[in-house]
């Protein structure tokens, strides 16, 4: 398994950078992973969807759908493309410190 | 390009036996003729070249692949190998696909015709190491030594000697996931040798005597969906609540009524969609709502475990797995009670099912299975749902999935709709059962572990992408829209990540979607066109 240091701590991750450790997740590790793909700072937008991914996440074992990130949100696609540089599934899930969606998806 | 030799598999033990140069891979017409512009092949770093088993190609599609630790560890593996292999030519443990193997393995002329029908090798640039009958050669070569009497010394005799050892086992390994299993070569051998089944079957040796599997498959695939229900990880009480989601939202958009009916005991028509349509492509899953209830049809969802995501993984490397799956899709279809079953717009979904676990499904199991294409079919011509095909008036191609269309032989039913709905529709070259694979075949595009990614949109998806590319040759810039007919959720995902790796909506205003979206689309009623090349 690799690992990888986010803001000062070694996590478990996977070959694609997503943390295997869902509960050692902290707002420093979302800041660290922001800072990989050089967004500096998060914004209340930011967390915004993290918060929401995160939540969904723990409590269905799964991502949110797209569809259902925009329309809690309230932000369409490119907007979540502005927020989060590879997108919601590469980027927003990563920094929520979930897995990477997998299975058909 | 370095030429291979079939004794190099063996040969050269941890350092990678080909480099991939993208300079020679078969060229994309412009403006996707530029290697430079896009994001680019991902180099294996330091790090992972000393933690990943990496003999290959300098991809890597499983990253947990065991390191031995020492040499006996290695001779374990060896072991294990071979006794893999005695169990895949006997009866007793290969019931499957025994007799096609052996044919297999006994009527290969080296003829080498299959070569240039193989999209793999094509697109590679006619690399030997993606010849298909490379990897077919060596399994051959190695039953005949390890597993046939006086094979040893043949082998020796014959210089057909290839030494069985880590390296081979693990590049083997990772070869057999550069093959989708499209069966195009063997569709062109006049011998009938089917080089898809070898590669399948080696695949089914790592799982079932190695339990060395792709993640993506195995743990989180035919596991996780026997677990909780899908490979996804959406639980029952997820998918009925993100149905009810789409539903109401499809009601708000196309002012239509959209509702999805569950569990419903003795409907004539048990639907089972991949659980991935449901979450990354809703209007699939949507469209077949809307035409089942304006058809009027007695149908129904199931949410037990795993009655709501149809995809059967083992097909593609494991039979344990496969007849679990298909059993229990069975199963549920027994007790709901249902006249016949019809699997979503998925290529392997439908094979597993309808003939695959063909033998599996016996005495009151054997419950009729519709192939998606035919239901269709009979849904648009049943005079029941009225169309307008002036509202499809946007050029169309067709993708024919491999597994509807030269493994299951169901090529006109999808052309009757799309010649009767959409009058701007063209053929690819070539098409129907000659087609390419879209590149995702075999399993391989739910696979994305390390750099494997970009293996699958540069190499796999290369020739399919061309064609799709030369059939809108007409209108190749992003003034017109266009739409790629791709009726099946893994060449789906395979076509969402070759189109966002080549910038395909942006430069040629290109995208893809199912058949079920387009009937929709082209329906009388629908105030509003139900396609759309805007994003939300």
């Amino acid at each position: 398994m690799a690992q990888m240091e986010l803001a000062g701590e070694m996590y478990e991750v996977d070959e694609n950078g997503f943390m295997q450790e869902t509960d050692r997740w902290t707002e420093d590790v979302a800041r660290a992973y922001a800072a990989l793909e050089n967004v500096n700072e998060l914004t209340k937008d930011h967390w915004e969807a993290v918060n929401y991914l995160r939540s969904y996440y723990l409590e269905n074992g799964i991502c949110p759908m797209i569809r259902r990130l925009i329309k809690v949100t309230g932000f369409n696609l490119s907007r979540l493309y502005e927020l989060f540089p590879q997108g919601p599934a590469q980027s927003a899930c990563k920094w929520a410190g979930v897995p990477k969606p997998t299975g058909c998806v | 390009m370095k030429k291979l030799k079939l004794t190099d598999i063996a040969k050269g033990g941890d350092s990678q036996l080909i480099d991939i140069d993208v300079d020679e891979l078969v060229p994309l017409p412009p403006p996707y003729d530029k290697a430079e512009e896009f994001p680019g092949f991902k180099q294996l770093t330091e790090d992972q070249r000393e933690r990943l088993v990496c003999n290959l190609d300098g991809v890597v599609s499983y990253a947990a692949l065991p390191k031995p630790k020492n040499k006996a560890e290695e001779k374990k593996y060896v072991k294990q190998f071979i006794s893999g292999l005695k169990k895949l030519l006997s009866k007793e443990n290969n019931w499957t696909f025994l007799q096609p193997l052996l044919l297999s393995l006994d009527y290969c002329a080296q003829c080498q015709t299959c070569c240039d029908a193989c999209p793999i090798y094509l697109g590679s640039g006619k690399n030997d190491l993606y010849r298909p009958t490379y990897r077919p050669e060596i399994f051959r070569r190695l039953v005949n030594k390890y597993i046939k009497p006086g094979g040893k010394l043949r082998a020796k005799l014959t210089g057909a000697d290839i030494d069985l050892n880590w390296t081979t086992i693990t590049r083997l390994y990772e070869l057999s996931y550069r093959c989708n299993l499209c069966r195009r070569c063997t569709q062109a051998c006049p011998m009938g040798v089917d080089n898809g089944l070898i590669t399948r079957e080696l695949r089914k040796l790592f799982s079932q005597e190695l339990g060395w599997a792709p993640k993506e498959l195995h743990e989180k695939g035919t596991m996780l969906q026997l677990d909780v229900g899908s490979a996804t990880g959406l639980r029952p009480n997820v998918a009925i609540d993100n149905l009810k989601f789409l539903d109401e939202e499809f009601t708000e958009s196309t002012g239509i009524n959209v509702s999805t009916p569950w569990d419903k005991k003795g409907a004539d028509i048990l639907l089972i969609h991949s659980a991935g349509d449901i979450i990354s492509f809703p209007e699939s899953p949507i469209a077949f709502t809307i035409l089942c209830n304006a058809a009027g049809l007695s149908w129904t969802l199931s949410s037990e475990i795993p009655g709501y995501d149809g995809i059967n993984y083992g097909v593609f490397y494991d039979d344990v797995q496969l007849a679990r799956v298909a059993t229990r899709h069975a199963q549920i279809a027994k007790k709901l009670g249902v006249k016949k079953i019809v699997m979503g717009e998925c290529g392997h979904q439908n094979k597993a099912l309808m003939t695959v676990a063909d033998r599996m499904l016996t005495r009151e199991l054997n419950i009729p299975r519709e192939n998606v294409m035919t239901f269709l079919e009979n849904l648009v011509f049943s005079g029941k749902v009225k169309f307008d095909p002036t509202k499809n008036d946007f050029p169309v191609t067709l993708h024919d999935p491999c597994n509807l269309v030269r493994n299951m032989g169901v090529v006109e039913p999808q052309r009757r709709i799309l010649r009767y709905l959409c009058p701007e529709f063209r053929e690819m070259t070539p098409h129907g059962i000659e087609n390419y694979c879209c590149g995702g075949g075999g399993g391989l595009s739910v696979m994305s572990d390390v750099n494997f990614t970009d293996w699958k949109v540069n190499v796999a998806g290369r020739m399919k992408f061309k064609q799709v590319l030369e059939a809108f040759a007409d209108h190749p810039g992003p003034e017109i829209e266009k739409y790629l007919c791709a009726p099946c959720l893994n060449c789906k995902l395979q076509f969402r990540d070759v189109f966002e790796y080549y910038g395909a909506k942006e430069k040629s205003n290109l995208i893809f979607g199912g058949m079920g979206e387009l009937i929709v689309n082209a329906m009388a009623i629908m105030k509003k066109p139900f396609l759309s090349w805007e994003e939300e």
